[in-house]
């Protein structure tokens, strides 16, 4: 029972990951139907700035700020950062080539993907780094029983879920958010409705990456290591929620990642953790083969 | 091409003679390669696309592109994403309460999502999504097409009303040549991209060559059938 | 030594085209080739070649067969796949376990591998195959992966783990045996002579066409008779086995394969290759195999940023030259580079020829069928109808787009079928070609039911179409757009291909007769080696029209085709319809220019909401109450 436990909140946590990268994905890819590739390599560049913002500021930040002080500046220098980073991506390497066509587009955000992370190489070095221990909170409450949980772990599972429940709010709830969902239904009518796309396109490519920087933060301090390539796998992995929840659909990426994450640490307690990302391969396989649109499901409206 | 403050003009010609591209146009959806389209002398070329709904000009589209996965509620709203700005949102109340009496049916459906709607209450919504902002210009695409007679007699009575009642200016691409004579001022009729024929309504519905333009274009039009 | 090679550049050029004195761009091409091959054979003597730089030498044919391998994938069928170093590495582990668990002399395990990465990749790429291309490349870096990680996990003790299998023997021929970095060296660049031979020859046949074809446009191939999925998979199948085979020298050469060889890094090293090449360019292959693999040792300081350059290459190519740095040039290769043999000198003495002949060719082809001819239970044509649907509905959710639709076409008639926006018309045509199947009602030509069919399989009976957006493959000559009529009439597949056996050169050789036929036919002849995508608006409608002919149909079906042609052209393209109906071929076509409908019909069918309303000579249609009512509207 203790293990189940574990290993649920476990997955939870990896689960909120999945998701928050997973949003940024679905983001994109309603709005401009283009699965981009160099997403996850933002989550991971994300990671790593606020690494070197723990490692540069760490003395002076946790003296001032205090642990928790420290993590905040973190997370809020790498989601701007990389919010940024984001808007840049979308400048160089996909508004240039919308006239194109298709392939140049995969091909050039495949282009952007490999020079990312090979960039996140030669900046901070091919082996892993470690977020600093003094800028990592320790301690741990119960729970309930004898479960305990460590506070981190709390507050990573907190913050994500709030998250993610304010994009949600923010996209189904807002005006702003219809004009959103509505241009990733028909540009055209949007535009006539008075949309701006490039506005739009502002939003997809700030707060995507921004909140993969948030996930690749949190990823850091909860496990320590991270690496250069540390995108791609995640990467990949997110985009299987994002398919699992039917892509384009934001509610649905959010509980397409929470799922995975659960569905493979289950597997990794109970079977085997060498083998977890071939399963989670497989129910990306499976899920295209069988119901393209996601467990969720594509929201289509027919009249009944 | 000229369309007079408060007159409503009908575009007529058969399939594939460029009224929907027309439109584009004019909404700076699709380039111009040469010519310009003004308004009150101000040339619109200057403007991207996203900015018309914003000096009150309202287009709604062919085949009514309701936002299918949004409410009719939602799809309302956006009517006014235009206008959010410079209206008060009184004004935008105001409108949007309108909208509704206009198309009481919508009113009851708000929560529903547009995409379940029957053809005609999709052509409602387009319709009132388009008049929320309070446009000076309308641009109407093909308002009948695929529509039961019925329903057609009923958006046809709402133009009539919109336009007697706000003064509005519409510019109204149709194939029902009779019906949008019927309600028209002008009317322009247009093959292959150019236009043939132009005059007032009342001399184009006494005219036999619409009938050719429609069913026989120039080769029935010189008697060659 | 110079003769011998000057008589086996000419043997392998004649084989390429037609024997005649070559013109000056070939001239030059196989000046380049000889300087080449030169260098190839010369490198391992040259002063400064060490070990170390023939294996550089080495690992430039390696790559180069990976990247010939990717690009029958990526290239020649525009499938994105970036996990092809999975093949590479079953073909490298089957060697390593086969050899370490069974002894299996290493120039065996090299069919072996090839078929062992052929049938994995028929296996897994079968179900996903119908997958559009963002979805497919994600799905190839999983199988990518899965590989990878099963490799590393070592099942049953087999993969080694990730220190891999070592001690890995060398080929051995019995007389000789291959151990040094210079018999490596030639073992690969003598393969792989063989090799771009091989893909050379596939490139310019029906099944390299194909590829082509699904590439520019998948719809358009499937509905011009091209099976889609099959030639998909053959490519899928070939590349891996080729990529397998990489696997096999690689690992024979290295002795030692682990996981850290097959990442997904590996494989796009592999998508740079192509696309830094050239997509279907073998030349621009070998440029990029040498840029990717050379440049780095060269600047050795820059190694280990390699892939930062080449990341930012691929989005800079993307914006300035995404057809890569050799790309290949279809325009300049012209009639003479589709590599059929036995043409005459002149395209135009070609031409005449087959104007002489056109009966001949014209003679219905037997229809390729795998097995023996079953009873015909076409009986034909009844009562001179062509074709007839039966109670056709089409429903899509909610709407029913055509309903309870009975048309009737009979031989040798230009029929039209007209109606208001949004009538249901194109439906119809897709339901009768196949695109969509039915819910009720059947659809029988010549007899026939043919109702749920595939659109290939309706080429092969014999009805053709247009479609209302022109559907053309715009980076493809015009003879080569048309040439893909007579696909579907011909039988040669890979093996005959590569092998240009005479049966398979007398079938291209039809091939392009019909298609010059046809090209000719429509006034296109002489654009016959320009871009279709760089022709005017009314010529690609018209090459539309010459490719459908040239499936030698025996119902042409027409979907708008006068829409944007001016008057003049409206006029030749009604030339041009009646003239076919003289030919023996039956139209019909979807029309919105009264002009042409009542001009050359012979008989009308109107369709409104779904349902016929009215049919019936041009005449009786134009004053027909109920047609002037669904234009223009009821009267009040």
């Amino acid at each position: 029972m203790q293990m189940l436990l574990e290993q649920l909140l476990n997955g939870l946590t990896i689960g909120s990951f999945y998701a928050l990268v997973a949003m940024g994905y679905t983001m994109v890819y309603g709005v401009m139907k283009l699965i981009n590739f160099a997403h996850g390599d933002l989550f991971a560049l994300g990671s790593y700035l606020g690494y070197t913002i723990l490692v540069i500021g760490a003395g002076w930040i946790t003296h001032t700020f205090g642990i928790w002080g420290g993590i905040l500046v973190a997370i809020i220098g790498s989601m701007l950062g990389i919010g940024i980073a984001g808007l840049i991506v979308e400048r160089i390497a996909y508004r240039p080539v919308y006239k194109a066509g298709r392939l140049p587009m995969v091909v050039s955000a495949l282009g952007a993907s490999i020079f990312i992370s090979n960039g996140i190489m030669a900046v901070w070095g091919p082996r892993f780094q470690a977020y600093p221990q003094t800028s990592i909170p320790t301690g741990s409450i119960v729970l309930f029983g004898d479960i305990r949980i460590t506070i981190l772990k709390l507050v990573t599972i907190l913050v994500s879920l709030g998250l993610m429940a304010a994009i949600y709010w923010i996209i189904e709830k807002t005006l702003f958010g219809a004009a959103v969902r509505a241009t990733a239904l028909d540009k055209d009518t949007a535009t006539l409705m008075g949309v701006d796309f490039n506005k739009i396109i502002l939003f997809a490519f700030f707060v995507g990456p921004a909140l993969g920087a948030l996930a690749g933060v949190f990823v850091g301090l909860n496990y320590t290591r991270i690496i250069f390539n540390l995108g791609w796998n995640y990467g990949l992995k997110a985009f299987t929620a994002s398919i699992l929840g039917g892509i384009g659909n934001i509610p649905g990426a959010m509980i397409g990642g929470l799922l995975l994450g659960l569905m493979e640490s289950l597997f990794e307690g109970y079977v085997s953790g060498a083998w977890k990302s071939v399963f989670v391969f497989l129910i990306l396989i499976i899920i295209l083969i069988v119901r393209p649109t996601g467990l969720i499901g594509e929201k289509v409206a027919e009249k009944v | 091409m000229e369309i007079k403050e408060g007159n409503v003009v009908a575009v007529l010609g058969a399939n594939g003679a460029g009224k929907t591209t027309l439109l584009k146009a004019i909404s700076r959806l699709l380039p111009l390669k040469s010519g310009t389209i003004k308004l009150k002398g101000e040339n619109l070329i200057t403007f991207p696309a996203y900015k018309l709904a914003g000096i009150g000009i309202a287009h709604i589209p062919e085949g009514r592109k309701v936002f299918s996965t949004l409410t009719v509620e939602e799809n309302i709203n956006l009517g006014s994403w235009g206008v959010r700005t410079t209206l008060p949102t009184k004004e935008l109340q105001k409108a949007k309460d309108w909208v509704y009496q206009l198309f009481p049916i919508l009113k009851d459906r708000r929560k529903q999502l547009a995409g379940t709607l029957s053809g005609g209450e999709q052509q409602m919504l387009a319709f009132g999504r388009g008049l929320v902002a309070k446009p000076k210009i309308l641009l109407m695409d093909e308002p009948s097409l695929g529509l039961a007679p019925i329903l057609v007699q009923e958006i046809f009575r709402v133009i009539k009303q919109i336009h007697e009642e706000e003064k509005v200016s519409i510019l109204l691409v149709e194939q029902n040549a009779r019906k949008a004579l019927n309600i028209a001022d002008y009317g322009y009729i247009l093959e292959t991209g150019k236009i043939v024929l132009h005059d007032s309504a009342s001399q184009l519905k006494e005219n036999e060559h619409v009938r050719g333009a429609y069913l026989g274009g120039k080769m029935l039009m010189d008697q060659k059938l | 030594m110079s003769e011998i090679t000057q008589k086996i550049t000419q043997r392998i050029f004649r084989s390429q085209s037609n024997g005649e004195a070559p013109s000056k761009r070939s001239k030059l091409q196989f000046l380049l080739l000889g300087v080449l091959i030169f260098f190839l054979i010369l490198f391992p003597f040259l002063p400064f070649a060490n070990n170390y730089w023939i294996d550089v030498g080495f690992f430039v044919g390696i790559y180069f067969l990976l990247g010939l391998s990717l690009n029958i994938v990526l290239g020649e069928v525009g499938l994105f796949d970036l996990g092809h170093a999975a093949f590479y590495a079953i073909g490298a582990y089957t060697t390593g376990i086969l050899y370490s668990e069974l002894g299996i002399p290493i120039i065996i395990l090299l069919p072996i591998s090839a078929l062992l990465a052929g049938g994995f990749a028929y296996l897994v790429t079968a179900p996903i195959i119908h997958l559009r291309g963002d979805y497919l490349c994600i799905v190839t870096i999983g199988i990518g992966e899965i590989v990878r990680i099963t490799a590393l996990n070592n099942p049953f003790d087999l993969t080694k783990g990730a220190n891999g299998i070592t001690g890995i023997g060398s080929p051995d021929f019995g007389i000789f045996s291959i151990r040094t970095s210079t018999a490596f060296y030639f073992y690969i660049w003598i393969f792989l002579g063989l090799v771009v031979i091989g893909l050379i020859n596939l490139q310019k046949s029906r099944v390299g066409r194909a590829w082509n074809y699904i590439r520019e446009d998948e719809i358009a191939a499937e509905a011009n008779g091209i099976d889609v999925r099959h030639f998909k998979l053959v490519a899928f199948v070939l590349g891996a086995a080729l990529a397998g085979i990489a696997g096999n020298i690689y690992a024979s050469k290295m002795m030692i394969i682990s996981p850290q060889n097959f990442t997904f890094m590996e494989s796009c090293l592999l998508f740079v290759i192509v696309l830094l090449g050239g997509l279907g360019s073998i030349p621009g292959i070998l440029l990029g195999t040498a840029i990717v693999v050379v440049f780095p040792e060269i600047f050795r300081q820059f190694a280990s940023y390699r892939l930062l350059f080449f990341g930012a290459i691929l989005m800079v190519m993307m914006i300035f030259r995404p057809a890569g740095i050799l790309p290949r040039k279809r325009e300049a290769a012209g009639v003479r580079g589709l590599g059929i043999a036995k043409l005459p000198p002149d395209d135009d003495k070609f031409l005449d020829e087959v104007t002489k002949h056109t009966e001949e060719i014209l003679k219905p082809v037997q229809p390729a069928k795998k097995f023996p001819l079953q009873a015909e239970t076409n009986t034909g044509i009844k009562n001179g109808t062509v074709l007839e649907t039966k109670q056709v509905t089409m429903q899509f959710g909610g709407l029913t787009a055509v309903s309870k639709f009975d048309i009737s076409i009979k031989k040798g008639q230009i029929s039209s079928l007209i109606g208001p926006n949004g009538a249901g018309k194109t439906t119809l045509f897709n339901v009768i070609t196949g695109i969509y199947q039915p819910n009720l009602g059947n659809i029988i030509f010549m007899g026939k039911d043919i109702t749920g069919k595939k659109p290939h399989d309706i080429i092969s009976e014999g009805i053709a179409r247009t479609f209302q957006n022109i559907r053309l493959f715009p980076s493809l000559t015009c003879i080569e757009n048309v040439m893909s009529g007579p696909h579907c009439h011909a039988r040669s597949g890979v093996f005959t291909s590569t092998l240009r056996n005479p049966a398979q050169q007398k079938e291209e050789l039809h091939i392009l007769q019909v298609s010059s036929y046809r090209l000719n036919q429509v006034g296109l002849w002489e654009y016959r080696n320009e871009l279709a995508k760089n022709l005017a608006y009314g010529k690609q409608r018209l090459l539309e029209i010459a490719r459908a002919l040239a499936t030698s149909p025996n119902l042409l079906i027409l979907d708008e085709p006068s829409s944007g042609l001016n008057d003049k052209e409206t006029e030749e393209l009604m030339e041009l319809l009646t003239k076919l109906i003289d030919e023996g071929l039956t139209l019909l076509l979807i029309e919105h220019d009264m002009n042409v409908v009542m001009g050359i019909s012979d008989w009308v069918t109107v369709m409104d909401m779904g349902a016929k309303i009215a049919e019936g000579k041009p005449k009786d249609i134009y004053n027909n109450p109920k047609v002037i009512e669904a234009y223009l509207g009821k009267e009040d």
